[in-house]
């Protein structure tokens, strides 16, 4: 029945880390702006020349 | 090779449209004279942004988007932020500082498309003491990070101001913050039902999918426990809000929405409980979560929408963060909340009147929409009593102030109207789901208590699995989750088109209208009107003067008469006077030029028509005619309205259109004309005595009061992002032609309410036949729960689309 | 105080994207033309040449590897090494690990090519390379992660953009994948038996392949599409929102489907039924993402109609789609039941590869390859052509293997109103070769374009110069950026993207665990058959030969439960058959007939005829002669360690079987040669083919033993 344990850990462990990771990316703001993400990546620009 | 093809094509059809727009923002040019090589602007701030952006290599802004810019017409004082040079007040904007490095953020209204996200993030290139700017386009947010030692949060905010970005800096600012980390909760509480609700399914598919358990039967113990121990936090954190609401409700003695959601989930969740613990089913675990998963996807898509648009700002949000206080010392900037009795103040022209005041200096014209509703300046002398919220449209004035900002009128009257929150309780009181959420409820109970009775009498064993499957099935949810969709769906299509609700139940109270007013001016006729000259022909040099005595006046003649003239360069006017109601004259050089009526210019005969005013150059007249425009689509939407509903007219101004607006409007419809503020708000009174549910549509401050009195007030504006306080919804101007669409779809919205109730209901039958019979197996219920919550979904946003397409509406956001 | 607060310049790398696109072009060619090789061989079984190098059996998994992981892979790595340095705004990692990283995938490659044709192979599919290559596979991988993680980290742009987050998924599922199911136990140095057997083997392999498919082949290219899709037609996502949904729901759902493979199959019904129900629920995010790429494109259809590399790129979301809406339809158990050994699947997976993968791979390199070089396209005219010649390719290819495999199983299936099975297999395998020419002139006319492709791009390379170090500049992301209220418990996690990695590695991985381990772990799940006993040495030699020659790509060993299955083959495959099978050898494609119950069906003589020259027993047979395995020797010098290994595995050899294995074997090979000289055939008895028929010849045999049993004790 050892299988049993490594789910309940693999479940609560997911459950923890799926958390986790929303809450840094909406706390890190990462889905703050959905609009400009999208603009953003198109604008590649050269640097100023020197 | 086909490519060069397309591009010659393309180099034909950019030298072809060689227009006469200025190059920055587009606007027609009026004069051909501000140009720099072959780009044409329409005046010098302009040219000047284009300027500064040409040295600074950043010309790439004008190839993302053709004419991104922002007319620059309109110019700022030069001191106008000077009171961001004092750090007490300067500091209260920024996020982060550590004396040199410091982070700021702004909100820019006039962001609005690639281009300006690029000019922003590339403020550094501009000076290089801003280290990184960063747009948050959704928000309009620019937050910059920069090194005070180079240069200062003055100078950061006039170099927005110079490329055009000039940022909204009022009261609010100072004090938010807060607000951000509320909406943040309901999106974590979101994600936790979301991680849950889709654990707990996984977790129950092999139970759904062998029906007699076979093989994993002896893991079926374990995803049991798993799915009560992931069912916890949506139980008891993400469904707080609807045990907080019902509670708040009962405790005003009200079943109100929350009531019935609340009671299943507890059931619910206490028979899933039972059932796991004595080993006899695996609960409903996956419907209460799924359920708290949607209805809060179902809520924040309903925020969303309107999140943007400025409704919630308060009063906060008019006013300045700062004033000039003049001290025995010097003028000094003071913190508006610093802002004590008998400080005298400073006020420019079109600045706000802080705090209630008496007027020490200067003659005030003080413009009052915002608090009255009424547009018309008030010519108030030396020595009268001002109010907190008006506007001052004319020359400096010097006042002290009366009453603290906290105590003064506007805030008082604010505070205690709250302006709108009567009717949008109203509103909810009034709606179709709160009435039929309530008979939900009181139905369901007799019938759970006819169960009940009859299993006691029966199989007394029977009574709690029959009674508590009955509560659980019927969960009021999809009714809930109908309103909370539809009307989701709808402010999200809506707003695609231009039209800004302030919540959801206005919607329903837009289906019911039957009566619409119309304001005229700024409403069905645009801003820029038809100007034409007759009599003497002015020259440019006449032109000059004429501007120049007419430009200090804000009587909208001047402004017309200012506006059909274009810019001339300042000079002075000697002995200027404006006689209210009457005119403006004064001498340029050795000319003497009188703006007016007949009378005031001092004629007696000039023919045909009626011209706005007269212009008088020495002893040469010319006559100024503005024939307003209605907007483009008002020949075409007023007869299509006036199909389903009766309509009226309420125009400020004199009867001169009355034969094409009579003709456009239809007979049955009331014009009437030379309306004040207070007769349109009587008019509507009168409509709604009559039992009329009425729509007003007016362009926001000289109709308040009209617009606060009638079922839904609609706010047309130009620039959505304008203080709006007294309004139900804002429709963008450029929109307007959508209106009988808008209205259509939010009539179909009550229908759609009503059929997926109907969908709900039926499901409710098929559940509650079963669970009345005590028959009610998991599988079963698994089975019927997400399907019914599944197609209420489905069908409401459907249909809501489906009606928005039909209306000819876009689905999609520009 | 601090003072770094400054704009800083740095370098795009772009010399690593040139040499990845440089071998995704050169393994493109050398993979197609693999295949197209392959696909003659099955018209024209002559083009096997009778070697061993280059018979079906062999070539066919270097044109799957060299496809997947070298084409594939190295687009792969050219989108990745492009695109995520210009979203993080900053170079990579490291350029030792980028050097790294590409000469040892390139090692890989030749590593893989090589070895396959010399006959080593785990025998599992897409997952054939033994185990010193699979470690080499691991630590380029773990190199790439680095590399990867590093920029992230480095990265001056706070945002992660949605392509970033497809390409994580991308790192941690298939490390995890391939450390899974590469889970072997080494013999000898080229040599491994995997360490799951039957069931649990196929479970994981299938667990894997899925996998593999929607990691390797999908995740990364939809990073790629949702960053090049925007960048070439210069216009936002259609909704950002919406690809963020897609891939949260597209990471959790995929990792469930792979028991799809296994219908009706001998894999337990519920975890059968589990891979349907997330197949079909595949669809939804699929889809989203699909309309997304070709939403983005809406009021810009002028563009396309003008650019070849949008064409491309159009044909290829389509493709995705297409092939994302056949693959949960071939799911469910009633269409799966029609196409499941057939060649629609072939036509699927290439609607797939030659659609979604080959074009968005042409359209990426048509629009960087000028970027890299400064210069414009050698000729719109013949990307043009290459695109018309590339669709047409994609048709002639798809079509006649739809059909095929539509007909092809009808005619398994056919009775005559006797009762009897209408077709001989022979009969439906000869009915398939003017499909198969059709499919080789569709392989053709898509390598064709390739080599357009190439002849262009050359030319563009030349007319160019390129700018190996592209400047940039970006402002360094600030420590102190926003003042937070309340706990600081989350600053420990900010700003770490590895977090992400075991995230995403521990929900993939609960996904496997749950499917797996329950197969893996309770006996329960395999009903054991008394009756099925170990191979014997000379039996599990033939078994090894069997892999080697790559007999899975053609021959089944799972007789479903259909009646015209059981009538054709016998008895259908239960899962305690297999206990013993390191690796299981289901096989995917029946080009010949299913082998679960060939045991004892024919003589040995018969056997021994057919391989030497199947069309002398079979005419029109289109399987390859195998002259070499009756003039090479069965390598008895690793018996012993064979056996001890397969005792580690759990398999119930007697203690010290090992030392006198070889002696069984030997009299076991004396009686098959005994039995060959009784039909006057003369062979030594220690050639490889005496092996391979002791192996076939015991086949499927076991559970006869136990219908004998039974019927003897209910007499």
């Amino acid at each position: 029945m050892s299988v049993l344990y490594i789910l309940v850990l693999a479940s609560i462990a997911v459950a923890a880390f799926f958390l986790a990771a929303y809450v840094w990316s909406v706390r890190n703001d990462q889905f703050e702006d959905n609009k400009g993400a999208a603009l953003r990546m198109l604008q590649d620009d050269e640097p100023t020349k020197q | 090779m086909p490519i060069t093809d397309t591009e010659r094509k393309t180099i034909i059809i950019r030298k072809e449209e060689k227009d006469h727009n200025c190059y920055h923002c587009g606007t027609p040019c009026i004069t051909n004279s501000i140009a720099i090589d072959d780009k044409l602007f329409c005046c010098e701030g302009c040219k000047l942004v284009f300027e500064i952006l040409n040295e600074n290599g950043l010309c790439d802004y004008y190839k993302l988007q053709s004419h991104p810019g922002l007319s620059q017409i309109k110019p700022t004082r030069n001191d106008k932020y000077a009171y961001l040079d004092n750090e007490a007040i300067a500091s209260k904007l920024y996020s982060f500082t550590d004396g040199n490095n410091t982070v700021v953020t702004f909100y820019i209204p006039g962001v609005h498309c690639a281009s300006c996200m690029w000019l922003l993030e590339h403020m550094h290139k501009l000076n290089e003491g801003i280290v990184e700017s960063r747009l948050n386009f959704t928000s309009k947010e620019v937050t910059i990070r920069y090194s005070q030692n180079k240069i200062s949060t003055r100078q950061v905010v006039e170099l927005l101001t110079t490329i055009g970005y000039e940022p909204y800096i009022s009261l609010d600012d100072a004090e938010r913050k807060l607000s951000r980390n509320y909406n943040k909760q309901r999106i974590y509480k979101l994600g936790v039902a979301g991680f849950c609700f889709g654990n707990i399914m996984l977790m129950s598919f092999p139970e759904y999918l062998s029906t007699d358990l076979g093989i994993e039967h002896q893991y079926a113990f374990l995803f049991r426990i798993l799915n009560l121990v992931l069912a916890l936090p949506v139980f008891f954190y993400s469904a707080s809000e609807f045990f907080a609401s019902a509670w708040a409700g009962l405790k005003q003695k009200i079943l109100n929405i929350d009531a019935p959601i609340v009671l299943a989930l507890i059931i619910t969740f206490s028979r899933s409980i039972y059932e796991i613990a004595t080993n006899t089913g695996s609960g409903y675990l996956d419907s209460m979560t799924g359920i708290v998963f949607f209805m809060l996807i179902g809520r924040i898509v309903q925020e969303r929408t309107y999140q943007s648009i400025s409704f919630h700002r308060d009063y906060k949000s008019y006013f300045p963060i700062a004033v000039n206080v003049v001290t025995p010392t010097g003028i000094e900037t003071r913190n508006l909340q610093d802002l004590k009795e008998r400080d005298i103040v400073e006020v420019y022209n079109e600045e706000l009147i802080p705090a209630d005041a008496i007027i020490i200096k200067g003659t005030g014209r003080v413009d009052y929409s915002f608090v009255t509703g009424e547009s018309e300046p008030v010519t108030i002398e030396t020595g009268k009593m001002l109010y907190a919220g008006g506007r001052q449209k004319g020359e400096k004035l010097v006042v002290q102030v009366l009453k603290p900002v906290a105590a003064s009128y506007l805030t008082s009257l604010w505070n205690h109207n709250a302006f709108t929150k009567d009717k949008a309780d109203n509103n909810n009181r009034d709606s179709i789901i709160h009435k039929l959420s309530k008979y939900f409820t009181v139905i369901l109970m007799g019938m759970a208590a006819v169960t009940a009775v009859y299993w006691a009498i029966n199989d007394p064993a029977k009574i709690l699995p029959s009674v508590s499957a009955m509560l659980i099935v019927a969960c009021p949810c999809a009714l809930l989750l109908a309103a909370t969709y539809t009307n989701g769906n709808l402010l999200r299509i809506l707003s695609d088109n231009g039209l800004y609700l302030r919540d959801a139940t206005v919607i329903e109270q837009l289906g019911n209208i039957d009566h619409i007013v119309f304001d005229k001016t700024g409403t069905l006729t645009q801003d820029s009107n038809r100007y034409s000259f007759k009599g003497h022909q002015l020259s440019v040099e006449e032109k000059g003067w004429v501007y120049n005595i007419a430009a200090h006046s804000s009587h909208p003649y001047s402004k017309a008469l200012v506006n059909a003239l274009g810019i001339y360069p300042a000079s002075g006017a000697d002995g200027w006077e404006e006689i209210a109601g009457k005119g403006v004259k004064g001498r340029v050089g050795a000319n003497s030029i009188w703006v007016g009526s007949k009378a005031f210019v001092g004629i007696d005969d000039m023919p045909d028509g009626q011209p706005a005013a007269y212009i008088r150059i020495n002893e040469e007249v010319t006559a100024f005619y503005i024939t307003p425009v209605f907007r483009e689509s008002i020949p075409q939407m007023v007869p299509l309205l006036a199909q389903d509903y009766e309509l009226s007219l309420l125009s400020g101004d004199n009867n001169r259109q009355e034969k094409t607006l009579q003709e456009l409007f239809g007979r049955k419809s009331v014009l009437l004309f030379e309306q004040k503020p207070l007769d349109k708000l009587t008019y509507i009174e009168h409509l709604q005595q009559a039992n009329h549910k009425v729509l007003m549509v007016g362009d926001g401050l000289n109709d308040a009061g009209a617009l606060q009195q009638s079922n839904v007030g609609i706010t047309l504006a130009d620039d959505i992002n304008n203080f709006t306080p007294s309004c139900d919804a804002i429709l963008d101007a450029g929109q307007f032609g959508k209106l009988p669409s808008l209205l259509k779809l939010a009539r179909s919205g009550r229908y759609i309410i009503y059929f997926s109730f109907i969908i709900s209901i039926l499901y409710n039958l098929v559940g509650l036949g079963i669970s009345m019979t005590g028959n009610m197996s998991p599988m079963i219920a698994a089975i019927l729960m997400p399907l019914s919550t599944l197609t209420i979904v489905l069908v409401t946003t459907g249909a809501g689309s489906l009606m928005g397409l039909r209306a000819g509406l876009s689905l999609k956001s520009k | 105080m601090d003072n770094t607060l400054q704009t800083e310049k740095f370098y795009y790398d772009n010399k690593i994207v040139k040499w990845f696109a440089y071998a995704t072009i050169l393994w493109g060619l050398v993979g197609m033309l693999v295949g197209l090789l392959a696909a003659l061989q099955l018209v024209f079984p002559v083009l096997n040449l009778n070697t061993a190098a280059t018979s079906f059996g062999r070539v066919r998994p270097v044109h799957t590897n060299a496809v997947i992981f070298a084409f594939v892979g190295n687009g792969i790595f050219m989108g990745v090494y492009y695109s995520l340095q210009r979203l993080c705004k900053a170079r990579m990692f490291s350029d030792a690990l980028s050097k790294l990283h590409f000469w040892g995938w390139q090692l890989i490659i030749v590593c893989a090519a090589v070895s396959l044709l010399a006959g080593y192979t785990t025998g599992k599919e897409y997952a054939e390379l033994e185990w010193p290559i699979d470690i080499l596979i691991t630590l380029v991988w773990v190199t790439f992660g680095i590399n990867m993680f590093g920029t992230i980290i480095k990265r001056r742009e706070r945002h992660l953009y949605v392509a970033i987050w497809f390409y994580i998924a991308t790192f941690v599922t298939v490390a995890m994948l391939h450390i899974v199911n590469s889970w072997e136990i080494p013999f000898t140095w080229m040599k491994s038996y995997s360490w799951y057997a039957g069931v649990q083997d196929a479970l994981v392999q299938w667990w894997y392949g899925h996998n593999a498919v929607a990691f390797f082949l999908t995740t990364p290219y939809l990073g790629v599409m949702y960053y090049f899709l925007p960048k070439i037609a210069n216009r936002p996502v259609y909704s950002y929102r919406l690809s963020i949904i897609h891939f949260w729901a597209l990471i959790f759902l995929y990792i469930w489907a792979g028991p799809h493979h296994l219908l009706y199959t001998a894999l337990p019904d519920w975890a059968q039924s589990l891979g349907t129900v997330f197949s079909v629920m595949l669809i939804a995010p699929s889809w989203g993402g699909m309309l997304n790429g070709l939403l983005t494109l809406r009021g810009a259809w002028d563009k396309v109609r003008e650019d070849p590399v949008l064409k491309f790129i159009v044909v290829a979301v389509t493709a995705y789609g297409m092939a994302t809406f056949e693959g949960p339809m071939l799911s469910l158990k009633n269409v799966n039941a029609i196409s499941h050994f057939t060649d629609w699947t072939i036509a699927h997976v290439h609607v797939g590869a030659l659609g979604w993968n080959g074009f968005l791979t042409f359209g990426v390199l048509y629009w960087l390859i000028p970027r890299i070089f400064k210069t414009n396209l050698f000729s719109q005219k013949l990307a043009n052509w290459h695109f018309w010649i590339g669709t047409l390719g994609i048709v002639f290819y798809a079509v006649p293997m739809y059909w095929a495999g539509f007909m092809q199983s009808l005619a398994w299936k056919e009775f005559t109103p006797e009762g009897q099975l209408k077709y001989q297999f022979l009969e439906t395998v000869t009915q398939m070769r003017p499909f198969y020419m059709m499919r080789s002139i569709g392989g053709t006319l898509y390598l064709l374009g390739a080599i357009m492709m190439t002849y262009n791009l050359i030319k563009t390379i030349r007319a160019g110069k390129a700018v190996n170090d592209e400047a940039a500049e970006a402002a360094p992301l600030a420590k102190t950026y926003v003042e937070h209220s309340g706990s600081h418990w989350h600053r420990w996690i900010e700003r770490r993207p590895m977090q992400m990695m075991v995230l995403s590695l521990i929900v993939v991985g609960i996904g496997g665990l749950i499917e797996i381990v329950p197969t893996f772990l309770v006996k329960s799940n395999i009903p054991t058959i008394s009756s099925v006993k170990p191979y014997t040495p000379l039996e599990l030699q033939g078994r090894d030969i069997y892999v080697r020659e790559g007999c899975y790509t053609c021959h089944s060993q799972m007789v479903r439960p259909f009646r015209s299955e059981v009538a054709r083959y016998g008895e259908y495959s239960k899962a305690g058959e297999f206990v013993y099978d390191h690796p299981f050898q289901w096989g995917s494609k029946r080009t010949g007939p299913d082998l679960a119950r060939i045991g004892g069906k024919y003589p040995n003589s018969w056997h021994f005829n057919h391989m030497y020259e199947p069309s002398s027993m079979s005419p029109g047979s289109i399987m390859p002669s195998y002259p070499w395995l009756f003039e090479n020797d069965i390598d008895t010098a690793v018996m012993g360690a064979k056996i001890r290994a397969m005792q580690t595995l759990g398999v119930p050899y007697p203690e010290g079987f090992d030392k006198v294995a070889n002696v069984e074997l030997m009299k076991q090979a004396e009686s098959i040669k005994q039995n060959l000289a009784g039909d006057k055939i003369e062979i030594k008895s220690n050639r490889e083919i005496i092996a391979l028929i002791a192996y076939l010849q015991r086949m499927g045999t076991d559970i006869k033993l136990e219908q004998k049993a039974t019927t003897a004790s209910n007499n």
